[in-house]
Formats: structure tokens, C-alpha cells, sequence
């Protein structure tokens, strides 16, 4: 099972514009693979995902997935937003059953699932909540579980940690990664955050904005599970920054007033200061 | 307490108005003393039990059918753009239409009798229901939807499963306003053209010139009121608010 993303371009019609959000995208995610794909805000990487989702149409070109053209959304290819999507009117369980109720699986057997799926993410102690009663990091760890219950192979990621405090985030890292070595799902992950993509990714797809294109692929080759101390990690990750920093500094320059200049290292700090980075 | 004082400053009001000041007639401005006198006979002599009664099973069964309407009517406009487009303003403009408008048509259609109360009364509230399910169900937030489309929601699961238990809260709290203007329309339609009920025997007051029995009735029907919307769509909005996690402000 694999997903083909073949000359995807994505074009908005405003009053008078043509904005195109993404440009001949070409892209192949494999089985089992854990793909990030990483670019500044406004590159289209969203809408990649969720074109590949069938959330969104893409203005050209198609998507393959296992074979069969993508049409709409469902749930072969689950996707993980960045805010947790949880019914507040549904208990813990029940949001986690969700989707096994629509796929019609008797009581039992989801029921059996979910708990598993719950303790996969250590929350089988709320199973009884509400969704308001849980912190945010707990909310994304319902979330992963609801998805993870489904089986599809493909588990698409929309920055699911983005909006939590760091602590939370390097936890749910480790965890995905972790869940991810035992489930071995294609898990396609967008980010913007260097380290959590070098952390996380089997390879790394760093787009370029204006319009949304792939710039660069990187493949990361390092062991697993992955600390974030690991100084090899950093390397990485200073590597693709540099790749990503010209795309940060052309999104701020048009998004900013015309008088902004891209002082040297103002946007972010070149690593080369550490001598022997890229040597 | 609040009550008491409130019974107290009424009675006030009659002693310097009527009997010290003499500008008002004790039949234009009751007494507290006399309303509650005459709301004790009323119930007493169980006037007011068969009035009660009598209203109730006509606004139960209106509103129970403009409930269906309203969902009927309500659910067609979200699902269909067309419906949307051209009904939408009729129905908002329906509903600034007072219900009691109706009762010519509807005394012409039924003749006389309950099923022209009825008519009123359903006619009264199915707008509002209908307008509170499509206004409910287009402010979802669309990330429930778009979660649920992709763990393969759609269709008529989507709907059940999503659309309409987020859009509970609004349609509680439509129906609520569907029951308020229900029985607005009751209280119209009895007064004109009713043998029994509530609104007859507070019209049996007018005509009489019996203004307490008047007030006792005014006073019944705003207790009904109030117990209905705290006994039945409190509760549910309570529960509701409460899984929602709405309470903690």
C-alpha cells in the first residue's frame, strides 16, 4: 500500500488573483514509512495533506492510494488535525469507538479495541470522561487513539502537537514514535518544527512557499527510538535548516511591509557559528 | 423573598391608589388579597384544573406538531441549497408574523373548534423550531464534520451521528423559544374563540369585569411557563451544558 501524489497543483480564484498554493507536486509515500514533510507557514503543506485526505480537490493532477484514485475523505486514510476534533457531546470511549461504530463493528469488539488503543496512550483511567475534563495533551492522546483504531495503513498528520506546551509535546513525540515501531503505519506528518520532523521522520520533505513545491528531500538514517538529546539529531536538523531559513525569510518578506529587510540571521540563526557543522 | 416583597409593594400600591387616593377603582386595580381569593376558588371549585387541563393537551399536541414540522422543514433547507435559497426569507418573514393572524383562516378551515387552536398554535411555534435546527446545523464547527468524513462518515450517519448531536444546544435552545411562542399563540387563540381552557376563563374575567380573576389567570400562566422551562429545558440544557463542559466560566 503506498500513496502516489502525482502533479498536484492547487490554484485559489480570488476577485483578481490567481494564488497558486501548490505547484506540480510529485511524491511517493511508502508503506510502513514515516514521512515529515516540513515548510514555513503558508507553503501549502496543510493542503497537501489534505488533498491526500480528500478533504480538499486539487486543481490538477491526482492522488493514488493503494492503487485507486482518491475521491473523497474516508477512513483508509485517517487524518489527526492539530486541534483535537473530539465530540464533546461522546464520553472517552465512545469518541474512541467512533469510527469503528460507523465501520459497524459490534459492541464487543470495539469496545475491546478501544481499550487497547486507550492504553496504547495511557488514558484508560478517563475512559468515562468528557472531552472538557481532560487536559490538551490528553485530548491529542484521545485523538491518536481514535485514529489509530481505525487500521488503516495510512495515518495522516496536521502538526497534532503544535498547539501543546513543550513537555507535553517531547512526550507525545516519543510516544507516536514508539507507536509507530509497533503499529508500522505509513504516518504522513506535517510540521514546522525542525526537530520534531528530524526526531520523528524516516525522511523529510522540506517544501518551498510561493508557490508550495518540493525543494528537498532528506532521508534520516539514524537508529531508533530517537532521543531529541541525540547530537546527531541537531546535525540534521541544522542541515535542513539552513534549507528551510531562504523560505522562511521569502514568506516574511511578502507577508511583512515592503520596508522589512532580511538582516543577516535575523529570522533565524545560521549554525555555521558551531564550526564543523556541514564540514 | 424576592416574591414576598414584590406581593408587598403590589399591596401597597392598591392602599394608596385605591383606598387613600381614591384614583383608581378597585375593579380596574386588584388586590393582592383578592387575586389569590380568587385563584383559591377557581381551584377549589376545579375551574381551573379543567381550564389547565384543557389548554395543555391542545399546546401538547401543537407543539408536538410543529416540532415535527419545524425538524421536517429545518433539516430539507440544510440539505438542499435551493430550499435554502428561496425559503429561508419566507420562513423569516412567517415568523415575524404574530400566529393569532392565522386564527381567521383557521376558523374558516376548521370551523369553531380545537383543531383551529391547534392550527394556531402549531402554526405559531413551527417557525422558530425550523429556523433554530438550520441555523444549529450550519454554525457546527466544521472540524466535526471534516473529522468525521474522514473516519467515513457521510450521508445519514454524518447527519446523525454529528451534525445533529453538535448542533443540540442550538436546537434546545430553539425549541425552547418554539414553546414560548406556543403558548403565546395558545393564550391567543382561546381568548378568541375558545369553550374551555385558560384563556377562556381569563376572557370570562373580562367579561364579567372581574379583573382578579383575570390576574389570577395571568399570574397561572406565567407559572406554568416558568415551571415548564425549569422543569423540562432546564434539565436538558443542564445535562447538556454540563457534558459540553459550557459551565465552567
Amino acid at each position: 500500500m503506498s500513496v502516489l501524489v502525482e502533479n498536484v497543483s492547487k490554484s485559489f480564484i480570488t476577485k483578481n488573483d490567481r494564488i497558486n498554493t501548490l505547484n506540480n507536486i510529485n511524491v511517493e509515500f511508502h508503506k510502513g514509512e514515516f514521512v515529515c514533510i516540513l515548510g514555513p507557514s503558508g507553503c501549502g503543506k496543510s493542503t497537501l495533506l489534505n488533498i491526500i485526505a480528500g478533504l480538499e480537490t486539487a486543481t490538477t493532477g491526482r492522488v493514488v492510494c493503494n492503487g485507486k484514485e482518491v475521491k473523497g475523505a474516508g477512513p483508509d486514510r485517517v487524518v489527526m488535525f492539530q486541534e483535537p476534533a473530539l465530540f464533546p457531546w461522546l464520553k472517552v470511549i465512545d469518541n474512541v469507538e467512533f469510527g469503528m461504530k460507523l465501520a459497524g463493528i459490534p459492541k464487543e469488539e470495539r469496545r475491546a479495541k478501544a481499550t487497547k488503543y486507550l492504553q496504547m496512550v495511557h488514558l484508560t483511567r478517563f475512559q468515562n470522561c468528557y472531552i472538557h475534563e481532560l487536559s490538551g495533551g490528553m485530548r491529542q492522546r484521545v485523538a491518536l487513539a481514535r485514529a489509530l483504531t481505525l487500521d488503516s495503513e495510512i495515518l495522516l498528520m496536521d502538526e497534532p502537537f503544535a498547539a501543546l506546551d513543550s513537555q507535553t509535546k517531547n512526550i507525545l513525540q516519543l510516544e507516536l514514535q514508539q507507536i509507530w515501531l509497533e503499529t508500522k503505519k505509513n504516518i504522513i506528518f506535517v510540521t514546522h518544527n525542525v526537530e520534531e520532523a528530524v526526531l520523528l521522520a524516516d525522511r523529510v520533505i522540506v517544501m518551498s512557499a510561493n508557490p508550495g513545491a518540493i525543494k528537498k528531500e532528506f532521508h534520516i538514517q539514524l537508529a531508533r527510538p530517537r532521543q531529541p538529546e541525540n547530537i546527531d539529531l541537531a546535525y540534521l536538523a541544522a542541515d535542513i535548516m539552513k534549507e528551510l531559513k531562504e523560505e522562511v525569510e521569502k514568506v516574511a518578506k511578502a507577508e511583512f511591509d515592503t520596508n522589512w529587510t532580511s538582516k543577516k540571521d535575523i529570522v533565524l540563526s545560521d549554525s555555521d557559528s558551531n564550526m564543523g557543522t556541514g564540514i | 423573598m424576592f416574591y414576598l416583597i414584590l406581593i408587598a409593594i403590589w399591596e401597597l400600591a392598591y392602599r394608596v391608589g385605591v383606598d387613600w387616593l381614591r384614583i383608581w377603582k378597585p375593579y380596574i386595580f386588584p388586590s393582592p388579597i383578592a387575586v389569590f381569593t380568587t385563584l383559591w376558588s377557581l381551584i377549589v371549585d376545579g375551574t381551573m384544573s379543567i381550564a389547565v387541563l384543557a389548554s395543555a393537551k391542545r399546546i401538547l399536541v401543537g407543539y408536538l406538531l410543529s416540532i415535527i414540522i419545524g425538524i421536517v422543514v429545518g433539516l430539507a433547507i440544510v440539505r438542499f441549497k435551493y430550499l435554502d435559497e428561496n425559503l429561508s426569507p419566507l420562513i423569516l418573514g412567517l415568523q415575524t408574523l404574530p400566529s393569532i393572524c392565522w386564527l381567521p383562516f383557521s376558523i374558516l378551515w376548521y370551523g369553531l373548534n380545537e383543531s383551529a387552536i391547534i392550527f394556531v398554535i402549531t402554526v405559531g411555534s413551527t417557525f422558530a423550531v425550523s429556523i433554530a435546527i438550520e441555523s444549529g446545523m450550519k454554525n457546527i464547527n466544521p472540524l466535526f464534520a471534516r473529522a468525521a468524513k474522514t473516519m467515513g462518515a457521510r450521508g445519514f450517519s454524518l447527519y446523525w451521528n454529528v451534525i445533529i448531536p453538535a448542533s443540540l444546544p442550538s436546537i434546545i435552545s430553539g425549541l425552547k423559544q418554539g414553546w414560548s411562542f406556543a403558548w403565546r399563540a395558545l393564550m391567543a387563540g382561546e381568548m378568541i374563540s375558545a369553550t374551555k381552557g385558560l384563556g377562556q376563563v381569563l376572557m370570562v374575567g373580562r367579561d364579567l369585569a372581574d379583573i382578579s380573576q383575570v390576574m389570577a389567570i395571568m399570574i397561572v400562566i406565567v407559572v406554568l411557563g416558568v415551571a415548564v422551562d425549569k422543569l423540562v429545558f432546564g434539565k436538558i440544557e443542564l445535562n447538556i451544558r454540563q457534558r459540553w463542559g459550557l459551565d465552567k466560566a
